[in-house]
């Protein structure tokens, strides 16, 4: 266990080493001035002063591979950097909009996993008819775009039926919304993942085994069926929650709503690159968390499986 | 006393075929009767509808289980059967256990379902069920899950997982397919304890040979029909219709090398070919082969020697280190140490450029054949890349050569525009085989190539290796798990046990008067009838 | 796949084909025309998607948007696939330690969300329809690439190429006639998915408008000018909309049928 979570850290300072080092050739790479870069690009018009700050402070002077050096010992410092847009230290901006980010983000995950598990469940009990629609239904949902999405549920929830806000206006209702767009789509895609495995496991051997036993069809669809819908689908979880990251910008923007995709848009927009940096630095730490949190979750559920 | 099962023209249907077609037997307290037949037979099918799992729609003019009437049974009722007085053993230990639970938990669902039983209780029940089948440290291995257990352990505590609920009857539904004979004859020990305990036994298998040691009688099954019953003695002895003949000749256990096991080729009698002088070169030289996959040792020091137009046996149990004997032999993993000799010339140890001119020498065969097939290509694409080594696949030139191929392992040409995927078991073996042969190899490594197949198959895939081997003079190194396989195949036979070959010799010898411990506790468990 | 699966996809790909090269046949119109008398009509006979807030007809403006989101769609599904094919295959076939190290950097890509890491490129570049192609390709490389690597290596360790390893065939042979072929036809499937993705995310680059520039009838760029309207005329962001769903949707299914798996990228 202790190997294991040892194995994790080193991994994911490898993959957080990479991504800064990615961010640092990147920023290089911008032609012009790497001065004016920082702060927003040509187009940003920063005073010579403000430049030359820049200069100093990130030693744009110095050798490449010094600035290099200076750069990590920053970031391990978990200096980013003061946001050229906003005027604050990067790090407090993302204390700030990092919480709203995940609490949605997580939302969605337990909206989209209750939602695939329930039409999952409906598929099984459906007919041919009943399949092909909802097949249909699955793949239209996974093809729906956020921003499409987002729109067509205020308009319908918010603008005709007025049931919900389209903005949060502090009550919890302000969420429905926001969640449904993005749960909406990655239901499609957990459903269809859920329902292959289902039925693989409902038309096994050891599902035999435990009508053999007794069992009601019932009592073997939550005593194994559920298990095995669940892992593949879990096995997925981070690549969903790096996509609810991504639905965020658009849903964040959509619904007026802070967080972090907002503040990264807004940072692109005005070429705020210690912004940019310290959101990219983040979402990947993100990442890595919830892919360790799932991984030790999948051991939980299959000891055997996880250490071959 | 009343039969606990009393069958009498029990029909299962599926979309509107039958796959048990008018089937009538029973079935008594203490009796064992078993149900043979090769796969599509409907034996399984039978099976299931015993306990109301067939999933078919079932008609039958009597069909009592336990003195209830099973055609009017409600599901609640074949709820409380199932697992209580009718129990069920399926054939793949590892698949029939929840890869996700721990086995303790399976065996114990039984209990939860029929019992009213606390939790200690429970636990403590499946520790005693454990134990009676004998399992080592029951208290750790219950926790733990299937894919963590050998398969012996396996084995029994799907024995157990069946035997929780004290069942009268005990459906066996080929309980002991792909086991190796160790683990079978664990197997048919338990279920004799049963039968012995008053039980009644129901076996379902392909293998008239392992049946014969337990059954008192014995029902053959042929596309859903019983074509013979009778008591097990005359089943064996004096069968009456001609499948069950045929499944009796396809029994290699105790038939001389080259005497057919299937009546199928009425080819012209090929001349036999010379006993092979052992002053010839041999065909291949295996010497103090070793290889370790990290810590694992899978072969330690294994050596042998395939004399030319002969075939040499080599049995195990599955991980004895047989097919990684196999890789090394063909050059697919590089040994740690040691030698193999391809005529006297080098073959591995070597790099791959060097020995390629040797490749079309020695080819491979495998239990699964369709895996090595390109899955884009017909039979004939697979058979004109085989002989045009690699440069076409479509060549007109090579049609004929196709045709011939295929006649040789006893196909039909008109398959050349099929899809591999398309044929049976047998069929693909056959193509597997003409592959092979297309370079005209002199020796063949034939890893477990009838493992998979029908018992009438198997016999005819036999017959046919045994008459290309007359034809030809090809040399093999026939692996199998199998014994009565490798006796009825081999000139000279090895045995092999954790990755060292424990003893070799003269078929007769090495079966006759066996030295090693381990060979002798192989041959004690094989099944035989002749 | 069947007989009516393979006519209706192959209709799909047509008819979308024609629309992006020729949408002038479908929709004669002029999809920049300005009529301001003719703004926020909902839609009609005369204009089945309405018009916009400048009388532009939604219906024309569609149609003759799908050349430009089709065309970033598959110019960054190419740049993608083009890098991952590179990367994949590198990873796949080189000594242990080169894979390991591939394999970090596509881990480290893969760790920033797809759309972040679009983001995070075009605060490099600026915004544009180029580096929205850029952008995209390469943030959907990454996935990309470990599914190369890992088809080609399923292929490499498949029983097949030890057939044919065992028939005495040369390196060159079996990468041509077996590993090359095989390991390849699965991807079009997955190229096939990847498009209708790369669309939405095309789009939804313009829709936060970092693509293409307003008043390119973009499907994303035409979604974002209409969200200001939501309330006033719906047909504006609905089409538009629609039209990504049906690429997207369509796309899906073609890969799909073509054997390949929805959540591969």
């Amino acid at each position: 266990m202790l190997a294991w979570l040892g194995r994790k850290v080193g991994g994911a300072l490898v993959v957080l080493w990479l991504v800064a080092t990615a961010i640092f050739i990147g920023v290089r790479l911008i032609p012009g001035d790497p001065a004016e870069a920082i702060m927003g690009g040509p187009g940003s018009q920063a005073s010579a002063e403000a430049l030359a700050a820049a200069r100093s402070e990130y030693g744009l002077d110095l050798p490449l591979i010094t600035q290099y050096l200076m750069f990590l010992a920053k970031l391990i410092r978990l200096d980013f950097g003061t946001s050229y847009a906003l005027k604050d230290p990067v790090l407090q901006v993302i204390a700030e909009v990092l919480p709203p980010t995940i609490t949605l983000a997580l939302i969605s995950l337990a909206a989209a996993w209750l939602l695939s598990l329930i039409f999952a469940m409906l598929a099984m009990r459906a007919t041919r008819a009943g399949q092909c629609v909802g097949n249909a239904v699955e793949i239209i949902a996974a093809a729906v775009p956020h921003f499409w999405l987002g729109a067509v549920l205020i308009m319908l929830f918010s603008s005709m039926l007025g049931w919900f806000p389209a903005v949060d206006n502090g009550t919890g209702a302000g969420l429905v919304l926001p969640v449904l767009t993005l749960a909406l789509p990655l239901a499609g895609f957990l459903t269809q993942l859920m329902r292959d495995s289902l039925s693989t496991a409902l038309g096994s051997q050891f599902a035999l085994a435990a009508r053999t036993r007794g069992e009601s069809r019932l009592t073997v669809f939550w005593r194994h069926g559920l298990r095995h819908a669940a892992l593949p689908a879990l096995g997925l979880t981070g690549w969903a929650f790096s996509s609810l990251l991504s639905g965020a910008v658009v849903v964040e923007a959509i619904f007026a709503r802070p967080g972090l995709g907002r503040s990264l848009l807004s940072a692109v927009l005005s070429r705020d690159i210690p912004m940019v940096t310290g959101i990219a630095l983040f979402s990947a730490l993100v990442y890595i968390v919830v892919m360790a949190l799932t991984e030790a979750i999948e051991r939980l559920i299959d000891p055997a499986g996880a250490e071959s | 006393m009343s039969p606990l099962l009393e069958v009498e023209n029990l029909s299962v249907g599926f979309a509107g075929q039958l796959a048990v077609d008018s089937v009538s037997f029973e079935l008594s307290a203490g009796e064992c009767l078993a149900l043979v037949g090769e796969s599509g037979s409907g034996k399984s099918v039978t099976a299931r509808s015993l306990l109301g799992l067939s999933g078919g729609k079932v008609s039958a003019e009597k069909f009592s289980v336990l003195g209830q009437d099973a055609t009017a049974m409600s599901e609640r009722a074949w709820q409380q059967m199932r697992g209580n007085s009718v129990a069920m053993i399926l054939q793949d230990a590892l698949m029939a256990l929840d890869p996700l639970r721990p086995v303790g938990r399976e065996i114990a669902d039984a209990l939860k379902e029929h019992s009213s039983l606390s939790k200690p209780e429970r636990t403590a029940k499946v520790r005693e069920a454990l134990e009676a089948v004998d399992l080592p440290e029951p208290a750790w291995r219950m926790k733990q899950r299937s894919s963590q257990l050998s398969g012996g352990m396996r084995q029994r505590v799907l024995i157990a997982q069946a035997m929780i609920g004290d069942p009268q009857v005990v459906i066996a539904d080929e309980a002991t397919t792909a086991l190796d004979s160790r683990l079978t004859a664990l197997v048919l020990e338990q279920l004799r304890a049963l039968k012995n305990a008053g039980r009644a036994v129901l076996m379902i298998s392909h293998d008239l040979a392992q049946v014969a040691q337990l059954a008192d009688r014995i029902a053959v099954m042929r596309a859903g029909k019983i074509v013979e019953a009778g008591d097990t003695d005359q089943v064996l002895n004096r069968p009456q219709h001609e499948y069950t003949r045929t499944l009796l000749r396809a029994i290699p256990s105790g038939v001389p090398r080259f005497q057919p096991l299937s009546l199928a080729p009425p080819k012209a009698a090929v001349v036999a070919q010379e006993p092979a002088k052992p002053a010839r070169m041999p065909a291949l030289v295996v010497e103090d082969l070793s290889k370790s996959f990290g810590k694992h040792a899978a072969v330690q020091g294994a050596g042998f020697v395939v004399q030319q137009g002969q075939t040499l046996g080599l049995v195990g149990e599955s991980g004895s280190g047989k097919t990684t004997t196999a890789r090394l032999v063909l050059g697919l993993e590089r040994p740690d140490t040691g030698s193999v000799r391809l005529f006297g010339e080098h073959f591995a140890p070597q790099r791959e450029a060097q020995r390629r001119y040797l490749r079309e020498n020695i080819g491979a065969i495998y239990q699964n054949p369709l895996g090595s097939f390109d899955p884009r290509y017909n039979v004939g694409q697979l058979l004109t890349d085989a002989l045009s080594a690699g440069r076409s696949k479509r060549g007109a030139s090579y049609r004929t050569q196709v045709s011939r191929l295929l006649e040789q392992v006893e196909l039909d040409p008109a398959l050349g525009s099929r899809n591999p995927r398309e044929l049976s078991g047998g069929q693909r073996q056959r193509l597997a085989i003409a592959r092979a042969l297309a370079p005209r190899p002199k020796v063949l490594v034939l890893d477990e190539p009838v493992s998979a197949l029908d018992v009438s198959i198997q016999a005819t895939v036999l017959d046919l290796l045994d008459r290309l081997q007359q034809e030809t003079g090809t040399s093999y190194l026939f692996i199998s798990h199998d014994l009565s396989v490798i006796e009825h195949m081999s000139d000279t036979v090895a045995v092999m046990y954790r990755g060292s070959i424990v003893e070799q010799g003269a078929t007769a010898d090495v079966f006759g008067d066996p030295q090693h411990e381990y060979t002798r506790s192989l041959l004690t468990a094989m099944p035989r009838l002749r | 796949m069947s007989r009516t699966a393979k006519i209706l996809g192959t209709v799909f790909i047509l008819f979308w084909l024609l629309t992006a090269l020729a949408p002038g046949l479908i929709a004669p119109g002029d999809p920049l025309a300005v009529d301001p008398a003719q703004a926020f009509h909902a839609p009609s006979l005369a204009h089945p998607m309405g018009t916009d807030e400048s009388g532009r007809d939604v219906f024309t403006r569609v149609i003759h948007g799908a050349g430009d989101s089709l065309y970033i769609g598959l110019a960054a599904t190419a740049l993608g696939m083009g890098i991952a094919l590179v990367l994949g295959t590198a990873a796949a076939l080189a000594p242990r330690w080169l894979d390991g190290a591939i394999l970090r950097v596509l881990e480290a890509l893969y760790a920033v969300p797809s759309l972040l890491l679009a983001l995070l490129i075009i605060a490099f570049t600026g915004p544009g329809v180029g580096p929205a192609i850029v952008a995209v390709g390469l943030s959907t490389a990454p996935g990309y690439a470990r599914l190369v690597r890992s088809q080609i290596r399923s292929v490499k360790n498949s029983e097949m190429l030890e057939a044919a390893t065992v028939l005495g065939r040369g390196t060159w042979l079996k990468v041509q006639n077996h590993l090359v072929p095989n390991a390849l036809r699965p991807l079009l499937a997955l190229v096939t998915l990847g498009i209708g993705q790369a669309v939405i995310w095309a789009a939804a680059l313009s829709f936060l408008g970092l693509g293409t520039p307003p008043p390119a009838p973009e499907w994303g760029a035409m979604l974002s000018a209409g969200r200001t309207y939501l309330h006033l005329a719906w047909w504006l962001s609905f089409f538009p909309g629609l039209a990504i769903v049906v690429v997207a949707a369509g796309a899906t299914l073609i890969g799909r049928s073509l054997g390949g798996k929805v959540n591969a990228a």
